[in-house]
Parts: C-alpha cells; sequence; structure tokens
C-alpha cells in the first residue's frame, strides 16, 4: 500500500481557489508533497524539471489546458506513465472520453468531496495508508 | 408565489431567468438576465470590450459545518464550482480574466433566528474574487432585504429593486430547490 505522503501531487488549475480546495482536501488524506501550477504551461515545466507521480489538472485552463498537458506528458518518455486525473464539470463528458483516449487514469467531476477524492486516487494507486 | 414584475424599460429586452445554483451567459445586447435574491448570492460579471456577460446564482449550504466554522471547504466548493462554471462559459466566448467587471448582490439575512448564511454567501464571494485576482466594481451585499436584480450582459448596465415581500417569502422559495447534495460521482459515465 502505497504512503500519501510518499506520493509527489501536482495540482493545475486556474483558479487558485480550487487549487486550495484540492490541496487542503489532499492534506486530509495524509499528502504533503504538494505542488501547483496555474495552467498546464507551467505545470509541464515544473514537472519536467521535478517529476510528480500524480497529476489532478482542471480541463479548462488558459494557454495549455488540461488535455494539452495530459498529451504532452505522454508524449514525452519519462513522464509517459505519471498518473493523471482530470477535473472536469458535468458538462465535459465529451472531453472525458476524448482524454481517456489519451490515456487519462481517472476523471473527478466537481463538486467533489474528499471521500470521492480519495476514491479516484485509490482506483490509481491503490489504498493509500 | 413572488411576482415577477416587468418595468417598462425591459420590455424590450429578452429575460432569462437565473435560478438558484444556475449560470446564463449571453453576447446578445437584447438580452436581460434576472434573479430574485434573499441569502443566495449572484454575480453579474462582465467583459465590455468582448461585450459578454453573465450571471450566476449561488448558495452555500447552511449546514453545521458551514455555520461553526465560517464555512469549511465542504460547503466553499459549491461556489466555487458555481464561479467557475460561470467564469469557464464567459472565457468561452471571448471574454478576458484582466478585463472582466463584477457586480455583487445579495447575502440578505432575511430570517431571523438562524445561522447567517447571507453573511457566508456574501464572504465567500468577496474572498473567492480577491483570491483570484478578479475587479470586484460594486454592488449590494448583506442587509436584510431581499432583492431582484435585472443585468443586461453585455452593456454590464444592472438595476436592484428591494422587494417588499417578506424576506421569509424569499428564503422559502430559495430553499424550494435545495443545495446540491455532495457529488460521488454522477454514475453517467463508467469509463474506469
Amino acid at each position: 500500500m502505497p504512503a500519501a505522503a510518499q506520493i509527489r501531487v501536482m495540482v493545475v488549475d486556474d483558479q487558485m481557489t480550487m487549487r486550495s480546495l484540492v490541496r487542503t482536501g489532499l492534506q486530509q488524506l495524509g499528502f504533503a508533497d504538494i505542488v501547483e501550477a496555474p495552467d498546464g504551461e507551467e505545470a509541464l515545466r515544473q514537472i519536467l524539471s521535478r517529476p510528480v507521480h500524480l497529476v489532478i489538472s482542471d480541463f479548462n485552463m488558459p494557454r495549455l489546458d488540461g488535455m494539452g498537458l495530459l498529451r504532452a506528458l505522454r508524449s514525452h518518455g519519462p513522464t509517459a506513465k505519471t498518473a493523471f486525473i482530470m477535473l472536469t464539470g458535468r458538462a465535459d463528458k465529451e472531453l472525458v472520453q476524448k482524454a481517456v483516449q489519451l490515456g487519462v487514469n481517472n476523471y473527478l467531476v466537481k463538486p467533489f468531496t474528499v471521500q470521492t477524492l480519495k476514491e479516484k486516487i485509490e482506483a490509481v494507486f491503490g489504498k493509500l495508508t | 408565489m413572488i411576482p415577477d414584475t416587468h418595468r417598462s424599460d425591459t420590455a424590450g429586452s429578452r429575460r432569462i431567468h437565473v435560478v438558484q445554483g444556475e449560470y446564463a451567459v449571453s453576447d446578445d445586447p437584447d438580452v436581460m438576465l434576472g434573479t430574485i435574491l434573499g441569502s443566495c448570492v449572484a454575480a453579474c460579471v462582465c467583459d465590455p470590450k468582448a461585450g459578454v456577460g453573465g450571471m450566476n446564482h449561488f448558495l452555500l449550504p447552511g449546514d453545521k459545518e458551514t455555520a461553526t466554522a465560517g464555512g469549511g471547504p465542504q460547503a466553499l466548493r459549491y461556489g466555487v464550482q458555481s464561479m467557475e462554471l460561470l467564469l469557464n462559459a464567459l472565457y468561452r466566448k471571448g471574454a478576458r480574466r484582466e478585463r472582466l467587471e463584477v457586480k455583487l448582490f445579495g447575502g440578505a439575512r432575511v430570517v431571523d433566528g438562524l445561522s447567517d448564511i447571507g453573511l457566508q454567501n456574501a464572504d465567500f464571494a468577496e474572498r473567492f474574487l480577491q483570491a483570484e485576482g478578479i475587479h470586484l466594481m460594486v454592488g449590494s451585499l448583506r442587509g436584510d432585504k431581499a432583492r431582484r436584480v435585472q443585468f443586461w450582459p453585455v452593456s454590464g448596465r444592472v438595476r436592484q429593486m428591494a422587494l417588499v415581500e417578506p424576506g421569509k417569502q424569499v428564503f422559502e422559495a430559495e430553499r424550494a430547490k435545495p443545495a446540491p447534495a455532495p457529488v460521488a460521482d454522477d454514475g453517467e459515465l463508467e469509463l474506469f
């Protein structure tokens, strides 16, 4: 069972308030190594500089959106297997299906509970300790 | 039932009523967005250069957590979601964050004896804009009167009227549509 504290997470959303909510949820689940970016471009820059185990990314963002970030990570050898959970609104179902084709590991419909966040992460990593 | 009265200068406008939990965006200069607010808050957002604007209408769930903790993350997510849906819809129509002009309305304490949900809604809306660096132009928040708000999304013009109906009537009307339940999953998309 992976320890949450050992998993490095990148939270990507153009809204600081949403990043803060996700960070708070992650901290409640025991995650301690959390970094943030306001768009896909900045997230990619940080990840290429220092890899992460998990990306939790919004879809709608300026510059490089969630789909573009996913595509970039999957096409780059060292980051191709980075776990990726897409944050989405209810209206984005077609986009989730596209993300699945690009290799997204799971998706999270906003607004979500901490319990749902936990379930989605555990679906990717297995039960957390 | 709160009467949906018309004023003469709205006669040429196509009216869209925005109810709790929803939002509307338009780039049609003949569209007027309207809503009735008690403790709920509506953000009227306009990008005058892009000629597009929109309004949402949200209510943070007034549960025990909210009442005791001044609005915990579990409660705030509904407000964040409402603001995000509105802003993303505006961006898709060409609005730019740095040009947005926001006017906030609502958040009244319309019923005595309950926790002040209106205050929590109003505080959240102001904190959200501040945190996101979005310009709050003006508005009318808190107080003890329900409001009718009319917003022309292209020009950014807005009009507020205090309602003479008892606040309790508006309060109950707002709760006729309950705040959304926590979303475990919508269950409609089985991919994993």
